[in-house]
């Protein structure tokens, strides 16, 4: 019973989660059946924040619900001390483009300690480095969502033995996760951006006409930008992947070991 | 002694100016919003600044970029400007003063949101923030304790580790130079980390938190998120409906937070009082939205969407709901007047 819900819990917020990130793309669709001129556009703009903000909420208080031990706490909160600390040199001394580091450190944990931790370690890295950066913003749930992914999905990687296959596959998934990082937190203001395609009868072109605008305004925008980040991504797992990896597989098997008295 | 508000009262008043501005689209309610979020930043908030360049320039950037996409991509309206070749790919078509317009408003609505937020940043402080975690979060509110309280030790690991490798003769030429400093820097952490679960086990952590979710519990979430995701389909038809099913949603998570909440025990060492001002500060941040929300006779709620399309025209002002707006602005005067 209790493992049926949390499934139900999980399909509805990854539906949330993935349809507030697409709406504007299927947001003309959505709208004939609206009145554009009631401000039906306006009110999906402030309802999806509500959505995405309360979903997060749920998801939190459902991932933390399952067991957790002093040591998974102890790890993740200096795990996320260590990537924050990274935001920080980031945010103080800008990097490249889109470049930023705290991306493999989530990959990494994500990949070695599995799916939740993962998701909450990338969620909690961005909660806690906007709350020492003074970044909390209306982008906050979004990138907490969107970091969120990174870490879970890592942690959906295949174990893999070889070690060539290991960071060949984990510098691949951190390349991929820097362009689609871009690509779906530049949704999240882009229905401020699309011209207003509600009210002006464009509307009617449907989905093909949103992804083309999209995506002249993703490649003359934030393409390169976001080219930056996934090669920063690639080129930092190649050379501190394999390594962490190592680190943090060692701690996870000193984390799990426990004496069971008779 | 300046007044201050309750941590609380900050947070619903954020709520409530980020929901009004991404529901309004009229110009003249938006600059209103825009000069309370500065006005109350600048009598509430501390000295630091939030983000490195000022909003005022961060604005500019908004306003052009927005304006630039929104004339090279809407082509409709009647007041022409000029015309690109209609070969020219999506940017192909008149460009219109009501796209100028309209760009011109959006980016007014990114900047308001902008400000408020940065308002908010600058007036309370982190470990305030901290401070209100649900205690249903009891597990995550200690993963965010320590990280955060962690961050500055974290920095000195990091120094200690390069002036170590620095004397050992490490010199940082390339990527795969940082590796001496980042890995006896993250197993430096994960150390310290064994060391601070055996103390708190030692001290007693997880005997009376860290509770499982029950079924019970479980299923009120499951009902909330089935009740949001319902009232977002709904909203596209009847938008009040809509919005009704998502605050009952909000409800049942409320609940849970709380059923959850109240198996944990947790203690303070200082208890922040909830006072007058905290009340008066609700109040008048839910007066703009119950405007809006509730058909009031004498007020005109359609006035706080405007569009410029197919002809620019002047906005459409109601004095109330201006009011309630500018009203937002009270903290300010109340500290000022303290």
């Amino acid at each position: 019973m209790n493992k049926a819900l949390a499934t139900g819990i999980f399909i509805i917020s990854t539906i949330i989660g993935v349809g507030v990130f697409l709406y504007p793309l299927i947001l003309p669709a959505t709208l004939e059946f609206a009145n554009p001129l009631q401000g039906d556009f306006q009110q999906s703009q402030a309802m999806t924040m509500v959505l995405l903000t309360l979903t997060i909420g749920v998801l939190l208080l459902e991932m933390q619900g399952q067991e957790t031990s002093a040591k998974t706490i102890a790890a993740m909160g200096l795990l996320i001390a260590s990537t924050s600390v990274l935001r920080f040199i980031e945010v103080a001394i800008p990097g490249p483009g889109g470049f930023s580091p705290i991306f493999i450190p989530i990959i990494i944990a994500g990949y070695v300690f599995g799916a939740r931790f993962g998701f909450l370690m990338g969620s909690l890295t961005m909660l806690v480095s906007a709350l020492l950066t003074g970044g909390v913003g209306p982008w906050l749930p979004y990138q907490m969502f969107a970091v969120g992914w990174v870490g879970l999905t890592a942690g959906l990687l295949p174990q893999v033995e070889n070690t060539f296959g290991q960071i060949t596959m984990l510098a691949v998934f951190a390349f991929i996760w820097g362009l689609l990082y871009g690509l779906i937190m530049n949704l999240y203001y882009w229905p401020f951006l699309s011209g207003g395609m509600a009210e002006t009868g464009q509307i009617m072109d449907g989905f093909r006409a949103s992804m083309a605008s999209y995506g002249a305004f993703y490649l003359t925008t934030s393409f390169v930008w976001d080219l930056t980040r996934a090669i920063g991504n690639l080129v930092l797992m190649i050379a501190l992947g394999l390594p962490a990896v190592r680190a943090l597989q060692r701690f996870r098997d000193k984390f799990q070991f426990q004496v069971v008295t008779p | 002694m300046k007044l201050t508000f309750n941590t609380l009262a900050w947070v619903i008043w954020l709520s409530s100016a980020a929901i009004l501005t991404l529901l309004m689209r009229n110009p003249l309610y938006l600059i209103i919003l825009l000069l309370v979020a500065r006005l109350v930043q600048n009598a509430c908030g501390g000295e630091q600044a939030s983000l490195k360049i000022s909003l005022w320039q961060l604005s500019a950037v908004i306003m052009l970029f927005s304006i630039f996409f929104n004339l090279l991509l809407v082509h409709v309206g009647q007041t022409v400007l000029f015309r690109l070749p209609r070969n020219l790919w999506l940017v192909g078509g008149p460009i219109t003063l009501e796209a100028i317009v309209y760009g011109a408003i959006s980016a007014l609505i990114l900047i308001t949101l902008l400000a408020v937020f940065m308002a908010f940043n600058n007036i309370v402080p982190t470990s305030d923030l901290i401070a209100i975690i649900p205690r249903a979060l009891t597990n995550l509110g200690v993963v965010i304790l320590i990280a955060v309280s962690y961050v500055p030790e974290t920095l000195n690991q990091l120094q200690r580790v390069r002036e170590a490798q620095a004397l050992r003769g490490h010199r940082i030429r390339g990527l795969r130079d940082w590796q001496p400093i980042i890995i006896p820097l993250l197993v430096g952490g994960l150390e310290r980390s064994m060391n601070l679960a055996e103390t708190m086990v030692a001290r007693g952590y997880g005997a009376t938190g860290g509770q499982p979710l029950a079924a019970r519990i479980r299923g009120i979430m499951l009902a909330g998120l089935v009740l949001i995701f319902a009232g977002w389909m709904v909203s596209y038809n009847n938008s009040l409906i809509g919005w009704l099913l998502v605050l009952s949603g909000g409800g049942f998570l409320l609940l849970a937070y709380y059923e959850q909440g109240r198996k944990i025990k947790r203690t303070r060492y200082t208890f922040v009082r909830w006072q007058i001002q905290d009340w008066l500060l609700v109040v008048i941040s839910l007066l703009p939205l119950l405007l809006i929300f509730l058909p009031f006779p004498a007020v005109h709620g359609g006035s706080i969407t405007y569009s410029p399309y197919p002809l620019a025209a002047v906005p459409q002002f109601d004095p109330l709901i201006g009011l309630a707006i500018a009203l937002l602005a009270a903290p300010a005067l109340l500290v000022e007047l303290k």
